[in-house]
């Protein structure tokens, strides 16, 4: 049974891994989404401006990766740790919906317009803005998770 | 305590803690705010100990972001400090809420010190050939009082 697997049971037994594991994930998304806010920052013109989107993806993305790996193993060990809770909650599904759709937008159109040469200024700015808007969402959805049970 | 009770009894507060979308709403601005804003400061120091943002001098990285990070920190500590008010007889008592005042104005002494001797000397930075010792401690002390700061802001939810 899913209710009955070891790393949930370490979560639950263990008085500082539950801490540290939202610690983790928290920390985690923190680095993960700024790093890719300092990208669209760029594309929105608003600093950073001596250097192309593309040379701060480039600078930027392995950080994000890095951290996004740390915020979904932790989200997994945290999700296993409730997995009741998590399954009859409103809000849960629909943060997983936007977190797929933020992560597939990040490796495609997100980067290939901040790796453009000359992109023009409005798909940039829309980029970013898209960009922005879904991981604040994911944000937005983590809390809501929490409170809305 | 009953200072703490009176700052909670504030009408707009109790009925911002017991809003059910006022209070997540704040608190979701507050860590997307840690997001947005934590990843400047970490490229701010990151730079400083010349990690990365390498083909940028000091002076370009410092100065674009200074707006940002100040925009930034004043929403997160402005949301910070209602999420608290409004539970002040919970917070009141709470070792680490305060050990995580006690931070914050660490960072405020932090600020004090180092940005007359190096977030304002910035253009004196980017012509030494190697980064001062100086601004590199800057840095890592920065990078470990956020830390310690949002570690302390987890925690307070875990004392009872």
């Amino acid at each position: 049974m899913l209710l009955q697997n070891a790393i949930g049971d370490a979560l639950n037994n263990t008085e500082w891994a539950f801490a540290l594991a939202e610690c983790v994930h928290i920390g985690g998304f923190a680095v993960g989404i700024g790093s890719i806010a300092l990208v669209d920052f760029r594309m929105l013109n608003l600093g950073l401006r001596h250097e192309t989107a593309g040379r701060i993806l480039r600078y930027t993305e392995l950080w994000t990766v890095v951290a996004l790996l740390f915020v979904i193993f932790s989200g997994v060990g945290l999700f296993l740790s409730q997995v009741d809770v998590y399954r009859v909650n409103l809000v849960f599904p629909i943060k997983m919906y936007v977190l797929a759709a933020a992560l597939i937008y990040n490796f495609t159109v997100h980067r290939k317009v901040a790796k453009m040469e000359n992109p023009p200024p409005l798909l940039s700015k829309l980029a970013a803005t898209v960009s922005l808007l879904l991981w604040v969402s994911v944000v937005f959805g983590g809390i809501f998770t929490g409170f809305l049970v | 305590m009953p200072t703490a009770h009176s700052i909670q009894s504030i009408g707009s507060l109790t009925a911002f803690s017991e809003s059910v979308l006022a209070y997540p709403i704040v608190l979701s601005i507050h860590l997307a705010c840690i997001a947005l804003f934590g990843g400047m400061i970490l490229a701010t120091d990151l730079r400083l100990l010349g990690v990365t943002f390498k083909s940028m001098t000091i002076t370009e990285v410092v100065t674009s972001l200074r707006p940002w990070k100040r925009v930034g920190g004043t929403i997160m500590v402005a949301m910070g400090l209602l999420l608290a008010a409004s539970k002040a007889e919970t917070y009141a008592p709470n070792p680490f809420f305060w050990t995580k005042m006690i931070i914050l104005g660490l960072i405020g002494v932090h600020a004090l010190i180092f940005r007359p001797t190096v977030y304002s000397k910035t253009e004196e930075l980017d012509r030494s050939p190697v980064v001062p010792a100086k601004a590199k401690f800057a840095a890592i002390l920065s990078l470990v009082l956020w830390t310690t700061m949002f570690v302390m802001g987890r925690l307070i939810a875990y004392w009872d």
